[in-house]
């Protein structure tokens, strides 16, 4: 295989390394937060479902660009039983 | 790429942190995300007013995009609104910022790297080099350029496209009473930074001027609304193939192996060879047009592969492992 400057790059030195390991663990915390904080938002969060899934049923759903389709109540999905998670 | 998901983020109350790496001393910076294994980033940086640095090079691709203020690169005069992609190796013109200035900068392979210099890297790829202002130089086109597409009311302007990935990097706005009653997802990973603007998800509430996220693949987002209107700029690591539905509650899992059913359904030989034949190129398969891809920094970026040369183990390389 042909190389890149990006195959050129030094070894990580002790500097960056230590910027990494303060950012990783900052990012850490962050996203824990971001969980934290929308898990709290998940009453707000059904309401705002049962309106898309009203929404859908009336205006309709965008198949493709502005195209609608009205869903039969028959497709509305149900809710699962398991934890509902928008962060991964 | 192991960024983890980090949406939503609205960093405008997190502080600016001193930036001591060599080529930023004396500038500020926040972490928008970052990949844990290569260091690839996505920052917002500020540059004080008094701020200077030598000629140089990075050893990543990097995306630069000025969000207020102008910085002095060469012979260039970098305004508000201007767009660079700066390929790994690429010579900058010596850096100054006479006033004061806030950008958005992305390194996309490895952390932030400098190095003096007064030339390119004899390997660096400057063909994709480009620097122009978005605002001004750029034309807004339609949302439509995938389908199945966006609602009316999205525009885009086309920043970067890179041709062995389709990973594109755009400016977008969304109208007032802009809305969009479907769910989507993705096969590629999806960045945005809000510079003006609130638009809001099904999921994850408001995203305000300041807003931002790392999106990997898979994962819902949607409906959208846009009440007043907002301009942002986005970015994909692969093809963004729009796959909407309504269900509220699907998760990544599910999502990808919809993917692959229509994969299965609608290019069926394809599906049928790389599930048999996939494990005999673990590089990718051959491509007579792009006989060299796999030499290529972001498609093994993108298969977590470490740089060539880089022996495992000796600097952190990305642990190979498969993709959410
Ligand atoms: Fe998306």
């Amino acid at each position: 295989m042909a190389q890149r400057v990006q195959d050129k790059k030094p070894k990580r030195n002790k500097t960056a390394q230590a910027w990494m390991d303060e950012n990783v663990a900052e990012q850490k915390i962050r996203h824990r937060a971001i969980v934290k904080e929308m898990e709290e938002l998940e009453p707000k969060r059904k309401k705002w479902i049962r309106d898309f899934l009203k929404t859908i049923q009336t205006r309709g759903f965008n198949v493709d660009g502005d195209l609608l389709r009205k869903i039969p109540k028959a497709e509305i999905p149900k809710e699962p039983k398991r934890k509902h998670r928008v962060v991964w | 790429m192991a960024r983890p998901h980090i949406e939503p983020y609205v960093e405008l109350d997190a502080p600016f942190k001193k930036f001591d790496l060599n080529g930023f001393k004396g500038s500020h910076y926040k972490v928008l995300s970052l990949d844990t294994d290569t260091g690839a980033c996505t920052l917002k940086v500020r540059f004080d007013g008094g701020f200077k640095r030598k000629a140089g090079m990075s050893y990543s691709d990097m995306e630069f995009f000025v969000l207020n203020g102008g910085v002095k690169v060469g012979n260039e005069v970098w305004g508000e609104g201007h767009y660079a992609f700066v390929p790994a190796g690429q010579h900058l013109g010596a850096m100054s910022v006479p006033k004061g200035a806030e950008a958005l900068v992305m390194f996309n392979d490895s952390e932030p790297s400098f190095v003096e210099s007064d030339r390119n890297h004899q390997l660096a790829l400057t063909e994709s080099f480009n620097s122009f202002n978005a605002y001004n130089d750029a034309p807004w086109g339609p949302g439509n350029l995938v389908s199945p597409s966006v609602a009316t009311g999205v525009g885009i302007k086309i920043l970067h496209y890179d041709v062995l990935t389709q990973a594109i990097t755009f400016l977008y706005y969304m109208s007032p009473e802009f809305q969009q009653n479907n769910i989507s997802y993705h096969d590629c990973a999806e960045e945005s930074y809000h510079i003006w603007g609130a638009s809001w998800m099904m999921q994850f509430g408001d995203l305000p001027t300041g807003g931002y996220f790392w999106r990997p693949p898979y994962i819902d987002h949607g409906a959208f609304k846009c009440k007043l209107g907002c301009i942002a700029v986005g970015r994909t690591d692969s093809k963004l193939h729009n796959y909407f539905h309504f269900n509220p509650w699907a998760n990544p899992d599910e999502n990808k192996m919809r993917a692959a059913a229509h994969l299965y359904r609608q290019r069926p030989q394809l599906y049928e060879w790389a599930a048999s034949d996939g494990h005999n190129h673990p590089h990718g398969p051959p491509d007579f047009e792009h006989q060299h891809y796999h030499d290529d920094a972001q498609v093994r970026h993108l298969h977590n592969h470490a740089p060539v040369g880089v022996k495992e183990g000796t600097q952190k390389a990305p642990k190979k492992k498969s993709r959410r």
